[in-house]
């Protein structure tokens, strides 16, 4: 283990991570909300401990290996969040070390679940870099990381696959950097839209911008006790739901279309799933509540905005849909283990891991009845290799797995029940947010023990991270020497 | 530029890896999802799975605004067509490998044809190689530079050669009439040191000089080291690489002997060069290959498809006292192992294929990114000679070299000033517009400025 080469990388990301403070610092200034030292503070530690990092440790061998990437990746988050937590702890907004660990977690792995007590009166650069971390966090700040600092390592592709979202990793063009750089543009300018058109719905400038990175990051906080239901204004919630689907989707695609490939990029597979799958919960809920809300109107506003909320795992809410019937509950806990698209900004299992998944179901069935069938699996035009499938398969075992023991072990604080327990890991290892019972969408974590959520906080960095680089991090391998 | 390479095998990968280093967009062409894996997680390129002569795979990859397509598949077939439908797509030149001797008669007519701009023959390419040592055989490599008006050619220091044992700057002052070439590295232990004045070099130490040829071949005169002509070669294997050898080396009055394990094989060559000594036999067999006269040869080319039976064959050669011994060698791992056995002429066809297409590509980068003109990469990777042209306003420019700071470990090897080479000493000074190529230890410079500083 090259364990130079990683903590000078780290020190150039913690770098960085000082300089994204810099806008809620400013924030804090011109809004004289009294929180400025908390940034400067937290700014002046990272550059204290990061800078010897960077410049002071020279690894002799540049060249990162997988096992270097993975563990770059993990410290990395839970460094960036350990700092990024420090603003919360010294403006006395989270008092608790804990409480702020958890929600910087929160909002980096653009989940949302929050344990904030109150949301009134709180100072607004502290509002705002809460939500700017969704913003970070949704592409990756090791992604953005290779715009500034190109030459951190001659293979980058360790970093990138163990931080984007999907099975592999989807180049755009040959330069990871450039890659890097095409993405962040893409989801920039989305963003600066969504602003835009959030602007124009009446929004405040700083509902606007709130609303924008938990919507750009897929992440969910609002800074509203009733998330996005508390303005009552339809034509936000059209403009998000809107959003909330295009931010799902793999951001590549819009680079496709931009250069003119749009057929093309139209054509994916995945996209349509995920169409499909929207769609169809968009029906099925609106139906199931329409008894509750008595006009069709009012079931499809919730409901199309809930299920848009919910599969692209940002965890905005309009109503309280703790409320609801059973069965459309249900339905929306379905939608948390689809999740986005390969290459968005979202969390969950994926679509393009479910879509494979119900295809090699279906061969499977088919299999028994026709012993010598061949059927290669096809998706995105082309055939997946078997290692592919079991790898998936794999993969989703661990991830259902995680939930079942995350539920477990917070389960021990005999505080909540079987309900809140179980939905509480679902939505964190699925990057959600709100779930049901009392974690609900207007309720909150803040009732779970320090160790419940510390174990939170785990299963939160976990799922963004798509499992392995978080259990590297648990694997005696990777502390040996050599 | 955007550079497609066809063909994720030994030598596409080494061309990937050198071009992403030299700052192209690489896109990497294979129907392999394994290997296609491997060289996305090592190398900074996009990988592109299918079939390369399929328009559709070559479309994804980018033909249509790609300057170069490079295809090195296994099959010359395939190579020549990817090559053909990049060009139709757009692509600006086209590189294909061919290795078929029946392809190389109507290469002329192909090339035309199918829009190939450059064919490679790693077989001819390897004979052609050897062929220079033999000419050379003093030299151990021979790299050349600077569009082939410098040569930088390697030899063994002996213990009887007068200029070890002394200080480099004591060398022109001390030794009288000593033609003067550049020591530009020498290597010891497998470490690659950039000589200063104070260096002293020893017996055993690899030295690289450099000069243009007509120097360096003095140079080698004053040695006494060109008395050694050759005139009796055995090769070992009767592969393409030992015809196309043969063919290149007796019209030079040089007698051949291959020996071939094949009957058949033999056959057909004794057929083809009826001039050459054909021996059917097990070229491993220590006794046939001194029943066949080792002792009296002067050179011994080990050209089978085992490498590791080369190295045997080429080792005991050496212990015969064969005087110029060359190995075919692929393995460039086995590299640091050999330098310790005395075995000095190694020849890596994958290596030679793969700086003849990176010359071509070379010559046409026209400047863009960096300051750097072109890049060499010399002795495997372990140095590097940079090519810069001295702009106007740069603050050396007119300064004799000994008054200016140059960078250590680095070392300026050749000024090409309108068209003429020579070697700078300490009262030269640069000039705008020249040629300034310097050589180094490590990666990563950029501009001229970096080296030399007033």
């Amino acid at each position: 283990m090259n364990y130079k080469l990683v903590i000078h990388n780290l020190g150039a990301i913690l770098l960085l991570e000082a300089a994204t403070m810099v806008p809620s610092l400013a924030i804090s200034l011109l809004y004289g909300d009294g929180a400025w030292f908390s940034f400067v503070l937290t700014i002046g530690l990272l550059v204290l401990v990061a800078l010897p990092a960077w410049k002071l440790v020279h690894p002799e061998e540049k060249n990162l290996r997988a096992r270097e990437g993975f563990l770059t990746v993990s410290l990395c988050w839970v460094l960036m969040s350990i700092f990024g937590a420090m603003p919360f702890v010294f403006s006395g907004v989270l008092p608790g070390v804990a409480d702020a660990f958890f929600e910087t977690v929160s909002g980096f792995t653009t989940t949302g679940s929050t344990v904030l007590p109150s949301f009134e009166g709180q100072p607004r650069s502290i509002m705002f870099w809460r939500s700017f971390t969704h913003w970070l966090g949704g592409m990756g700040v090791l992604v953005l990381s290779l715009i500034f600092l190109p030459r951190i390592s001659g293979r980058t592709a360790h970093l990138v696959r163990a931080e984007s979202a999907g099975p592999t990793l989807s180049k755009i063009v040959p330069r990871m950097s450039d890659t890097a750089k095409i993405l962040y543009v893409v989801y920039g300018a989305l963003s600066l839209l969504l602003f835009v058109c959030l602007l124009l719905t009446g929004l405040s400038p700083f509902d606007a911008a709130i609303h924008t990175f938990g919507t750009a990051g897929t992440g969910g906080f609002s800074n509203y006790a009733m998330s996005v239901g508390q303005m009552n204004n339809v034509a936000a919630e059209i403009v998000m739901t809107v959003f909330m689907i295009v931010f799902s989707t793999n951001m590549a695609m819009y680079f496709r279309i931009i250069r003119g490939e749009w057929r093309d990029a139209l054509k994916s597979e995945e996209l349509r799933w995920f169409l499909s799958i929207v769609a169809v919960f968009m029906v099925l809920v609106t139906l199931t509540i329409w008894p509750e809300y008595g006009s069709l109107a009012t079931a499809l506003r919730h409901g199309t905005f809930q299920v848009a909320s919910i599969i692209s795992t940002s965890g905005f809410a309009t109503v309280d849909f703790n409320l609801w019937a059973p069965a459309a509950q249900l339905l929306l806990l379905l939608l948390m283990f689809v999740g986005a698209c390969v290459g968005s900004t979202g969390g969950g299992p994926k679509v393009g891991r479910i879509a494979l998944m119900v295809k090699a179901a279906r061969r499977e069935v088919h299999h028994t009845f026709q012993p010598r069938k061949v059927q290669v699996l096809r998706f995105e035009g082309r055939g997946v290799d078997d290692s592919m499938i079991s790898q998936i398969a794999m993969f989703l075992v661990i991830y259902v797995g995680m939930m079942l023991l995350g539920a477990m072990l917070i389960s021990l604080d005999g505080v909540h029940d079987l309900k809140t327990n179980l939905t509480a890991a679902i939505t964190c290892v699925s990057n959600v947010g709100p779930g049901f019972g009392a974690v609900g969408p207007m309720g909150n974590f803040a009732g779970y023990s320090v160790f419940s959520k510390l174990v939170l906080s785990v299963l939160m960095l976990a799922g963004r991270l798509e499992i392995y680089p978080i259990l590297v991090l648990f694997s005696p391998v990777i502390w040996r020497r050599n | 530029m955007r550079i497609l390479v066809v063909g994720d095998g030994k030598v596409g990968h080494v061309l990937a890896e050198q071009l992403t280093q030299e700052a192209h967009d690489v896109v990497v062409i294979d129907e392999d999802e394994q290997v296609l894996q491997r060289t996305e997680d090592t190398l900074d390129v996009l990988c592109v799975r299918g079939n390369g002569a399929n328009a559709k795979t070559l479309m994804n990859a980018g033909a249509a605004k790609a300057d170069i397509i490079i295809t090195a598949t296994h099959s010359d077939e395939v190579n020549m067509l990817c090559c053909l439908i990049a060009k139709r797509l757009g692509t600006k030149y086209a590189i294909a490998r061919i290795r078929d001797p029946e392809y190389n008669e109507s290469l002329n007519i192909l090339q035309q044809e199918l829009g190939i701009d450059m064919a490679v023959n790693p077989d001819r390419g390897t004979a052609v190689e050897i062929g220079r040592l033999l000419r050379f055989p003093f030299a151990t490599g021979i790299e050349s530079f600077a569009k082939g008006r410098v040569e930088m050619v390697e030899f063994r220091a002996h213990e009887e050669d007068a200029i070890v044992n002394m200080p480099v700057h004591d060398i022109n002052r001390k030794l009288r009439g000593i033609p003067q070439v550049l020591y530009a590295a020498v290597e010891r232990d497998g470490d690659v040191h950039i000589p200063n004045g104070d260096f002293v070099i020893l017996p055993g130490d690899k030295v690289h000089v450099s000069a243009d040829m007509v120097t360096i071949t003095a140079y080698f005169r004053y040695l006494g080291r060109d008395n050694m002509r050759i005139r009796n070669v055995l090769i070992l294997g009767g592969s393409r690489t030992s015809f196309y050898l043969a063919k290149m080396i007796i019209p030079m009055g040089i007698h051949v002997s291959i020996m071939e394990i094949d009957e058949k094989k033999a056959e057909f060559l004794s057929e083809l060069l009826p001039e050459a000594n054909i021996i059917c036999g097990d070229g491993t067999d220590q006794e046939m290959l001194e029943q066949e006269g080792l002792q009296n040869m002067d050179a011994f080319i080990a050209l089978s498809n085992r490498d590791e039976e080369n190295l045997m064959t080429g080792l005991f050669a050496s212990r015969q006292g064969v005087p110029k011994v060359v190995v075919k060698n692929n393995h460039v791992s086995y590299l640091d192992l050999i330098n310790d056995l005395g075995l000095d002429s190694i020849i890596s066809p994958k290596t030679i294929t793969c700086s003849n297409i990176l010359r071509y590509v070379r010559a046409r980068v026209n400047g863009g990114g960096t300051k750097v003109e072109k890049l060499y990469r010399l002795m495997n990777g372990k140095a590097e000679a940079l090519e810069f042209i001295a702009r106007l306003n740069d603050p050396y420019i007119g300064v004799p070299l000994r008054d200016l700071h140059i960078r250590p470990h680095t070392l300026v090897a050749v000024i090409v000033r309108r068209g003429k080479v020579f070697v700078p000493f300490g009262n030269d000074h640069i000039e705008a517009g020249d040629n300034v190529v310097i050589i180094a230890c490590e990666a990563g410079i950029s501009d001229l400025n970096e080296v030399i500083r007033r």
